[in-house]
C-alpha cells in the first residue's frame, strides 16, 4: 500500500495534527488511523510536540449550559441518590445562608497533590443540583482519607462545614472541614462506612453543639465501591 | 493552575466504566482549559461552545479508548477537542480574520502548568524560532487559529503551492529539531 513510506506517514500525521488537511483527505486519514496503531503513535507524537501550546493557553470558564446539554444529551443518571432523612428535615430550602459561594475560578486543584502517589477517589460529594463540590481520596498504601473541596468555598467566620458519616443510624460527626482545597481534612479510613453516605452540613463555628447536624446539608455522596 | 495527571487518568478510567460522577468531575477539571483552547481557535461563540459539548459527548462514549501508556489524559482530551473544532470550522467554510498576530500570541501564552510542560514549550519555541519567518507564521496560524491552506494562502498572499511546501518543510524541520 502507498502509506508505508515513513516520510509520508510522518508528514500526513503532522498535517493531521496541525489541522491543515482538506476535509476529504482528513476523513480518509482517520479511516487509516483506525486500522493502524503504529500510525496512531506517530499522530500522538505530534500531538505531544504541539500540545504545550494548548496547555499554556488561558483557561476560560465555559457557560453552565454546556454541561447541562452534555448531561441531557447522554441522559446521564443523577449521581448519589438523596437519603430520605435529608428531605424530611427540609434541609434544601433556605440553604443558601453561609454556604457555597463558589469562587469563580474555572479549574482547580485537587487536594491530594503533594506526593505523587496514586490516589483513589472514594467518594464525591455533590450539591442538590448534582454538581460535585468535595472529594474524598485515599492514597496508595495509606490508611487515611483526605477530604477537600474541589474549589475554595466561602463560609463566614461564625460558621463551619462539618462532615458526617451516615450508615443506617444517626449521622456520626467526622470533623470540621477546611474550606480550601490544599488543606484536606484527614480521616481514618476505618471511620468511613463502606456502603454509607458522606454528608456536609453548615454548623456554628466549632461544630454542631448537639452532635447531630443542625444546619442545612449542602453536599452528600455515596461511598464508591472499593477497587479490587 | 495545575491538574493532577493521575487524577485525570483515574477519572477517565472510571468514566470508561460508566461512572457519571467521575465524568462530571473530569468536566470540572478540564472544561476550562479545553474551552480556552476552543476560544483561541474558533473565537467566542457557537462553534467553540458546540465543539466543547461535542468533545465531552465523545469523551463519555470513547473513554475506554484512552490508553495511559500512550500519553497524558489531558493530551488525549485536547486532541479530541481539536478534532471537533477543526471539523466544525471546515463545515462552516471561510471565516473572518481578526486574531492576534501568531508570534505575539505565542509570546503571550500563560505559564505552563508544570515544569515538564514548561520545558516542552521552551523547546517548541526554540525550534519554531529556527524556521524562516513566513513558513513559521503559516504553521502558527494553522495550529493556533485553525486556518486552512487556502486561508493561509490568502492571508500570507502567496500561492497555495507555496503554503503546502512551507508547511511540509517546516514540519520536517520541527521534528528534526525537537528530536535532536
Amino acid at each position: 500500500m502507498k502509506y508505508d513510506n515513513p516520510e509520508l506517514r510522518e508528514q500526513l500525521a503532522a498535517e493531521y495534527v496541525l489541522g491543515t488537511m482538506p476535509p476529504l483527505v482528513r476523513r480518509r486519514f482517520e479511516r487509516l488511523l483506525a486500522a493502524d496503531p503504529a500510525l496512531r503513535r506517530v499522530v500522538e507524537d505530534w500531538t505531544t510536540r504541539f500540545g504545550s501550546i494548548d496547555r499554556a493557553t488561558e483557561i476560560e470558564e465555559p457557560p453552565a449550559r454546556i454541561w447541562r446539554s452534555v448531561e441531557r444529551h447522554l441522559a446521564l443518571p443523577r449521581t448519589a441518590a438523596r437519603p430520605r432523612w435529608f428531605g424530611s428535615l427540609g434541609f434544601w430550602r433556605g440553604a443558601t445562608l453561609a454556604a457555597a459561594a463558589v469562587a469563580a475560578v474555572a479549574i482547580v486543584y485537587i487536594a491530594v497533590r503533594a506526593p505523587p502517589t496514586p490516589t483513589t477517589v472514594v467518594a464525591v460529594l455533590s450539591d442538590d443540583k448534582g454538581d460535585p463540590g468535595w472529594i474524598a481520596q485515599s492514597r496508595a498504601g495509606g490508611d487515611e482519607i483526605a477530604i477537600a473541596p474541589i474549589r475554595s468555598v466561602a463560609v463566614d467566620a461564625a460558621h463551619a462545614f462539618e462532615l458526617w458519616a451516615i450508615a443506617g443510624g444517626a449521622p456520626r460527626p467526622l470533623g470540621i472541614l477546611p474550606p480550601a482545597p490544599d488543606h484536606p481534612l484527614m480521616v481514618q479510613a476505618s471511620a468511613l462506612p463502606p456502603d454509607g453516605v458522606l454528608a456536609i452540613s453548615v454548623e456554628p463555628a466549632g461544630g454542631s453543639p448537639t452532635g447531630l447536624p443542625t444546619g442545612p446539608v449542602l453536599y452528600k455522596g455515596k461511598m464508591l465501591p472499593r477497587q479490587p | 493552575m495545575t491538574e493532577s495527571p493521575l487524577l485525570l487518568q483515574e477519572l477517565l478510567r472510571k468514566t470508561a466504566g460508566g461512572d457519571a460522577t467521575a465524568f462530571a468531575l473530569l468536566y470540572k477539571h478540564t472544561a476550562g482549559k479545553l474551552f480556552g483552547v476552543a476560544i483561541r481557535i474558533a473565537g467566542r461563540g457557537e462553534i467553540a461552545e458546540d465543539a466543547l459539548q461535542e468533545c465531552f459527548i465523545a469523551v463519555w462514549q470513547r473513554a475506554a479508548d484512552y490508553d495511559p501508556i500512550r500519553g497524558a489524559a489531558m493530551s488525549w482530551l485536547i486532541a479530541i477537542l481539536r478534532n471537533c473544532i477543526i471539523d466544525r470550522l471546515r463545515r462552516r467554510g471561510v471565516r473572518p480574520e481578526g486574531h492576534a498576530a501568531p508570534e505575539e500570541a505565542l509570546r503571550r501564552l500563560a505559564a505552563p502548568d508544570s515544569a515538564e510542560h514548561g520545558a516542552e514549550l521552551r523547546a517548541l519555541r526554540a525550534c519554531l524560532d529556527e524556521l524562516e519567518e513566513q513558513p513559521r507564521r503559516a504553521v502558527l496560524l494553522a495550529y493556533l487559529y485553525g486556518l486552512t491552506r487556502e486561508e493561509l494562502a490568502t492571508q500570507l498572499a502567496v500561492p497555495l503551492g507555496t503554503v503546502k511546501s512551507w508547511i511540509r518543510r517546516s514540519l520536517g524541520r520541527l521534528r528534526r529539531c525537537l528530536e535532536s
